[in-house]
């Protein structure tokens, strides 16, 4: 039979991958802080050495990438929502022990004290360790990432100072999403905290999937594995007549 | 068979029918006296790995980007928000509101100690201080028989004007609740909280003292259920749904045409 199958085989696993990225994309649609997955394949020239001709590609597997690009913010009017601007990333502390980056900005106070996002991990100070708070009246994070608190029994108008938010660039290094869903530095290591990382407290950032282009990209896949489809099926029907045309027995 | 995608898309599917959920008791408690509404958390599902970052793609070259498919999301918690509710005058003597942090001590059946800031009290055959469900108000206050003109401060002092005199008596002192998390305490129905490792061990203390908060006579605090808020929420929400629907969808037709065709 002829190849032509693998080609086409190759093609519809890195549609159905693709589909995959799609329904998570979509499922993420709601997340806070969430970026976007992409999937790009690029095709693989099979030669079959030397002067051959070089006349079948295979799709490779998608390399991923994220989306980074900014997603709508929420006012909230809570003390502890803080959406991150521009290019600014939030460390935290992954499950691993590692310094992480997040655009999820829905902080929480842990019965500990300690200072974690809306999915528990514990936000990292300036210093790259995580915050611990004292018992506290009010909390507010300004724009620069200080947390100003009134300590339980103060004076609510003499706010202290008391820690740094780390809030990182990733201008000039690669990051990339990892298996947690955070970004980390893809070589490994933490990037320096960025003096000029600002934030908008009170608001909270919305996923940045764009719905829209989502479906489109969905519709995009279904229509490309029903073309592949048709290729095994027009490589089925040329196998079968050449099977026909060399049977001997027929006449 | 099993696809992956079709999975994903039903981690939305699922994720976005909680979040409806947790909207539709949001609106069901707008009227309820001291209730605090719940947000949705999402999280990522994990992600799994085709190829990692920082592979070996050839030699010494390595991929600067990984291959993953991401699991979907679930919901990750929900946080109750503690912003006070409004204060609605009632005038009825025994109806307080607490304006802070601060939360009533109530006697369970159990002998377990709850907590709740619905202020909503009478007093019972026995001349306890009451709940609606007649639970007593901790620490004990005993309301003498024919006690008219019942008066309680800003600073949870109750006193009352006794049969046979004029001059008004102190019966006791309403003590407060405070805890380093309160939003980690545990909804128990029945307007009442519990204390959970998460929300720490109640502080207690007078109204007034520590940020816990003054007693307000003849007044309820409403909900703090903004309903516009929620309403947006809820149509966030079924537009969530109705992609990750569409999704099944696709999914469904590329395989029946595979199906079909192959």
């Amino acid at each position: 039979m002829d190849q032509l199958i693998y080609t086409s085989l190759s093609a519809m696993r890195a549609l159905m991958q693709k589909q995959v990225v799609t329904a998570n994309n979509l499922a993420n649609v709601n997340t806070v802080g969430f970026r976007g997955d992409m999937t790009n394949s690029e095709a693989v020239y099979l030669t079959n050495g030397g002067d051959g001709v070089s006349a079948r590609a295979q799709a490779s597997d998608s390399k991923d990438s994220a989306d980074m690009g900014v997603a709508a913010n929420v006012t909230t009017g809570r003390d502890l929502d803080v959406a991150m601007n521009g290019d600014t990333l939030l460390a935290v502390q992954a499950t691993d022990g590692t310094e992480a980056y997040t655009r999820r900005g829905d902080l929480q106070v842990a019965d500990s004290g300690l200072l974690v996002t809306g999915d528990g991990l514990p936000v990292m100070g300036e210093g790259g360790s995580p915050i611990t708070l004292p018992p506290v009246d009010s909390i507010r994070v300004d724009n620069t990432g200080v947390l100003w608190i009134v300590p339980q029994g103060g004076d609510p108008t003499q706010p202290q100072q008391i820690e740094h938010l780390k809030l990182v660039s990733a201008k000039g290094s690669k990051i990339s999403k990892s298996d947690d869903g955070l970004f980390h530095v893809a070589q490994g290591g933490s990037l320096p905290s960025d003096p000029n990382g600002r934030l908008t407290s009170g608001a909270l950032e919305g996923s940045n999937v764009n719905v829209t282009k989502t479906l489109t990209d969905m519709i995009d896949a279904s229509r490309a594995w029903e073309t592949q489809v048709k290729m095994l099926a027009g490589a089925k029907e040329m196998d079968t007549s050449t099977a026909q045309l060399m049977d001997m027995s027929g006449q | 068979m099993t696809n992956a995608a079709l999975h994903v898309a039903r981690t939305g599917l699922d994720a976005q029918q909680e979040r409806m959920q947790v909207i539709a008791n949001n609106i069901a408690n707008v009227n309820t006296t001291g209730f605090k509404r719940d947000r949705a958390n999402f999280e990522t599902l994990a992600y799994q790995y085709i190829t990692a970052p920082g592979a070996t793609s050839s030699g010494d070259d390595k991929y600067t980007q990984g291959t993953s498919l991401g699991g979907g999301v679930k919901l990750a918690g929900t946080s109750r928000s503690d912003v006070q509710g409004s204060i609605n005058q009632t005038g009825n003597a025994l109806d307080l509101a607490v304006q802070g942090s601060g939360f009533f001590q109530i006697q369970q059946p159990d002998g377990t100690i709850a907590y709740t800031r619905d202020g909503n009290f009478s007093v019972s055959a026995e001349g306890q201080i009451v709940t609606q469900d007649g639970r007593p108000l901790i620490p004990n206050i005993q309301v003498p028989d024919g006690a008219t003109n019942i008066t309680i401060g800003a600073d949870g002092t109750v006193s009352a004007t006794t049969a046979g005199t004029t001059a008004s008596t102190q019966l006791g002192k309403i003590q407060l609740a405070s805890f380093v998390n309160p939003t980690g305490l545990k909804a128990e129905g029945d307007n009442m909280l519990t204390e959970t490792d998460s929300s720490g061990t109640p502080q207690l203390g007078d109204p007034g003292t520590d940020g816990r908060g003054t007693v307000a006579q003849g007044a309820l605090e409403a909900s703090n259920v903004d309903v516009t808020q929620e309403l947006v929420d809820m149509i966030e929400t079924q537009r969530a749904y109705e992609v990750n629907s569409k999704m099944i969808k696709a999914t469904d037709e590329m395989l029946q045409f595979a199906n079909q065709n192959m």
